[in-house]
């Protein structure tokens, strides 16, 4: 993994259109500001593993649990 | 003999289901965690049910149980690009032997443009939805035993 630090406001270009930004460090806290083109999917991670949890708890239903 | 060309694709948790090519659902992007799942089938296994199945083409063994959130949901229409004709579903969780505790993730709608045939899966980063939306009253609420 690359690692780079960066102060408040600096960002990080990634690729031709990708930009991340530091907007804010409070605590433990950090906001990041990001700018990507719209066909570029940017979620939190805990997130998209939830989801991805619940695609395959939805693969492994019992058809006998169904109701109706 | 008909004229159709039919496929078939066997060993599904279903049977053998026989489909034309023209009932494939393309997603480019697969599904979440499921990249590689870029062909399905929506199959339904009885009528009038409220749920389908999202069949893999590529493994057979690989279906998705999913269901129409309008049924269970009142306004829910978390996507805004969706057109007149799309179809919007959820995946559907049930733990084993128990129904009651089924679940729907409203945090990631599977929305289907049955004009192209393609589907994607949106992931909604919104705290306003859940991807455990309890469909069934629980236990506790459940005393009152009054039928919605």
């Amino acid at each position: 993994m690359l690692v780079l630090t960066r102060k408040l406001h600096q960002s990080i270009v990634i690729g031709d259109g990708i930009e991340v930004v530091v907007l804010e460090v409070r605590g433990e806290q950090v906001r990041i500001g990001i700018k990507a083109p719209k066909n570029v999917a940017v979620h939190r991670k805990e997130i998209y593993e939830q989801i991805q949890e619940e695609n395959r708890s939805a693969s492994e239903v019992r058809p006998e649990d169904i109701p109706g | 003999m008909n004229l159709t060309k039919e496929n078939t694709i066997s060993d599904t948790r279903f049977g053998t289901i026989t489909y034309e090519p023209d009932d494939i659902l393309t997603f480019p992007q697969g599904l979440v965690g499921f990249p590689e799942e870029k062909q399905f089938l929506l199959v339904s296994t009885k009528q009038a049910s409220s749920f389908r199945w999202l069949q893999s083409l590529k493994h057979p063994e690989l279906a998705f149980l999913v269901a129409n959130p309008a049924e269970f949901v009142s306004g829910y229409s978390p996507v805004s690009e969706a057109k007149i004709g799309d179809v919007l579903l959820t995946t559907v969780n049930i733990p084993p032997g128990r129904p009651k505790e089924m679940t729907l993730n409203l945090a990631g709608p599977i929305c289907i443009d049955l004009v192209s045939r393609t589907g994607k899966q949106i992931v909604l980063d919104n705290e306003a939805y859940t991807t455990r939306y309890r469909v069934f009253a629980t236990a506790s609420s459940e005393s009152g035993d009054v039928a919605a």
